[in-house]
């Protein structure tokens, strides 16, 4: 079965939309900025990649997650024809760290915050009437993880149409931890660089409407893309470090379950987090994965602009390469200047946008999550099978 | 959703981490005097590293490691019996990792980030549970975590058989499970212990393995009760309504929500959706409020009570949680269990 994106929203650091995300990747915007919702003193890093709508400087306020994915889901809705009414639409909702800085804010600061937003079906009824709702706190794989489960129920004809969201903001209990675990503070996030000091976070929400292809796009006005299919696996073998072999297993289940071969694949939206444990697994899966091609995917890491949005970041990358595959424009992987040997055989797309002669047809997302969590999706350019 | 695999998921081994009780088939009683002084049920783990894992993780471990026993998928030496792929992980909890989040930005507070430990990373993320589940046993299928508020456990067991119906993997071995802490009684607004009358929350964990009835039968393994329809909808009385609309049989046991007026309130404000003078089973009244656990509880304390009653083949086990519309939670969810040789 294949199945359609008919609508899309997207929030970030650096854009309020899908447009203006997709317009800042290609130009090579980056969403990095200091710390602006914590006392800066009690951390050696200093930069995130956060959304900046706080109330003022310095001053840290709850349900900011609840808020952009209210934004993204309204924005895909829309897109998609459904209007505000989800009453009979399940919503999937992704995310790392739920309304966890909320609760942050709550024990440390007193700040009233009440337990039945830590999940955000609670905001999703109250705004979109939507009940069969699903928050999937499944780390930073958690919006392809919900991609896959979306995808399942409209397989299984339980439902006509799937909001599938994913969210995240920052928690100063994970930001201050990954502080703790690196040799040095991230300056910025540069996947695959020799100057690679970890990942830092970013913040962001973003959704999709999905439906069956055989049912066509209903009240849509256009068809985004076609997903042809959506793996997930799980590593179960380490807490926080991934592992090659079974990313590797992912990716060749999404490939089959899409139905192509590695030669098939025209882009790769990498994981990307610039943590010499993820470049290392990632970049030896897919070396493996595309091993005996002549030239490898393009490939390209939106983190580099974005941070990592944690549970959003599979889908803020999906949506990414719909506008990929639809206008023909890589984004580059910013300050990727000295790459890693391990790299050296991929197509990375680097320093400006590139425009490959050749029109792109089918992406390869990858999206991996503490817990060895992983999930990669491969979807098509819209029209592209009527060629 | 729809009948999609409805009468393919069985449940064939379940496993709890409860204090004062010995394991999930005295899910039906209240527990014993003296359960307060009952040993700790994360004694019974050993080993090194679990120092740096959080109590929920540590109440996750045991159930499990039952459940997965009790379904011979575990040999004597604690090998898995079948692939790792072939099984997958759901896990249900509101506040598992709260307490990691809570401990952490306080140290911080006080410390900066120097006075934090590495170590308690992974648990900053609320999958914390489950990727340790995993990591155990060599549970390589899909690994969910639900944090889906008051339905959260029956909804993790309905994502168990959807993973199984569709295919992704062959058994789902699914944990309820939340932590009693200070973290979690101030995110809760739960009075902090020793405070009179206000019952303790719930602290432990219950597990189930959820496969395919020819998985089942495959193994030789006696399933012990059926998955029947689940619903999640905007009013509890709607997904009682739609779940009974999907199968026969009459409810024999209610296995009723947490109430809003707190959980020795009446669950007459539901409505009699279930049916008039249906036995009422109030597990958040018996082991105290359960949140993402009681759907997992629920069905455990079903499968004991269906296996009870092995002549009676149409009589159903009804669980809902969440009040929806009835206590002002998001949605009211329901799932019927029957008999292994039953109609649901």
């Amino acid at each position: 079965m294949s199945w359609i994106v008919t609508g899309m929203g997207a929030v970030a650091s650096i854009g309020g939309s899908v447009e203006e995300i997709f317009d800042s990747l290609v130009a090579g915007r980056s969403g990095l900025g200091p710390l602006r919702g914590y006392d800066r003193d009690k951390f050696r890093a200093q930069v995130a990649y956060e959304i900046d709508d706080r109330p003022a400087p310095g001053v840290d306020e709850p349900l900011r997650a609840t808020r952009w994915l209210e934004q993204a889901v309204a924005a895909a809705a829309a897109d998609a024809g459904l209007g505000d009414d989800l009453s009979s639409v399940p919503v999937l909702v992704g995310t790392t760290l739920r309304e966890l800085r909320s609760v942050e804010l709550s024990w440390r600061d007193g700040i009233p915050f009440d337990a039945a937003d830590l999940h955000f079906g609670t905001m999703l009824r109250r705004r979109f009437g939507a009940a069969d709702t699903h928050t999937v706190a499944n780390a930073c794989s958690a919006s392809l993880y919900a991609l896959a489960m979306g995808a399942d129920l409209l397989e299984a004809g339980a439902a006509d149409t799937v909001v599938v969201a994913g969210v995240d903001t920052i928690t100063e209990s994970t930001y201050g931890l990954l502080d703790r675990c690196y040799p040095e503070a991230p300056d910025r996030v540069r996947p695959f660089d020799r100057a690679r000091r970890g990942m830092l976070q970013g913040e962001g929400a973003v959704a999709v409407v999905l439906r069956r292809q055989a049912d066509g796009p209903g009240a849509a006005a256009r068809v985004h893309a076609r997903v042809r299919g959506v793996a997930v696996n799980c590593d179960a073998y380490h807490p926080s470090a991934p592992d090659a072999k079974s990313i590797a297993a992912a990716v060749q289940e999404a490939h089959r379950r899409a139905g192509v071969r590695p030669a098939d694949i025209d882009l790769v939206m990498l994981h990307g987090t610039g943590t010499p444990l993820n470049d290392e697994a990632e970049s030896t899966a897919l070396g493996s994965v595309f091993a005996g091609l002549d030239v490898s995917p393009y490939m390209t890491a939106i983190k580099s602009m974005t941070g990592h949005t944690a549970g959003a970041s599979g889908l803020h990358s999906l949506v990414a390469a719909v506008d990929v595959l639809r206008t023909g424009t890589v984004p580059p992987t910013v300050y990727l200047d000295d790459p890693v040997e391990a790299v050296a055989g991929f197509r990375l797309v680097r320093g400006v946008a590139e425009r490959p002669a050749e029109p792109m047809r089918l992406a390869q997302i990858d999206s991996f999550g503490f817990g060895g969590l992983n999930a990669v999706a491969v979807i098509e350019r819209a029209g592209a099978s009527d060629e | 959703m729809s009948d999609f695999a409805t009468a393919d998921a069985v449940i064939t081994g379940m496993g709890s981490a409860v204090r004062g009780l010995d394991g999930p088939w005295q899910l039906l009683s209240a527990l014993p005097d003296g359960h307060r002084e009952a040993a700790d049920p994360v004694s019974r783990l050993s080993g090194r590293g679990l120092r740096y894992k959080d109590r929920a993780t540590k109440l996750a471990m045991v159930a499990a490691r039952d459940a997965l026993r009790a379904a011979a998928l575990l040999d004597e030496a604690g090998d898995l019996t079948v692939p790792g792929e072939s099984v997958g992980v759901s896990v249900s909890t509101n506040y598992g990792n709260a307490d990691t989040v809570c401990e952490t930005v306080r140290t911080i507070a006080e410390s900066t980030y120097l006075g934090t430990s590495p170590m308690m990373l992974p648990a900053t993320s609320s999958n914390v549970v489950a990727s340790w589940v995993a990591i155990t046993h060599g549970l390589r299928g899909a690994n969910l975590t639900l944090c889906n508020g008051p339905t959260s456990g029956l909804d993790a067991v309905n994502w168990a058989r959807l993973l199984i119906g569709s295919g992704r993997v062959e058994r789902m071995l699914v944990v309820g499970v939340e932590p009693d802490n200070p973290a979690v009684r101030h995110v809760t607004g739960a009075a902090q212990e020793g405070a009179g009358e206000v019952p303790e929350l719930f602290d432990g964990a219950v597990a189930l393995v959820v496969e395919s009835r020819a998985s089942a039968q495959a193994r030789g393994v006696r399933p012990l009760a059926v998955l029947g329809p689940y619903a999640r909808r905007a009013r509890h009385a709607d997904a009682v309504s739609e779940v009974r609309r999907r199968a026969a049989g009459t409810v024999g046991l209610w296995c009723v929500p947490e109430h809003p007026e707190g959980v020795r309130a009446p669950a007459a404000g539901l409505g009699a959706a279930a049916g008039s003078a249906v036995p009422v089973h109030d597990l958040s009244a018996l082991y105290g409020p359960a949140s993402g656990a009681l759907g997992v509880l629920q069905c455990a304390a079903g499968v004991v009570w269906l296996e009870g009653r092995s002549g009676a083949v149409d009589e159903v086990v009804l669980a809902s949680a969440g009040t929806g519309d009835a206590g002002g939670d998001d949605a009211g969810a329901a799932l019927l269990l029957a008999g292994a040789g039953g109609a649901a």
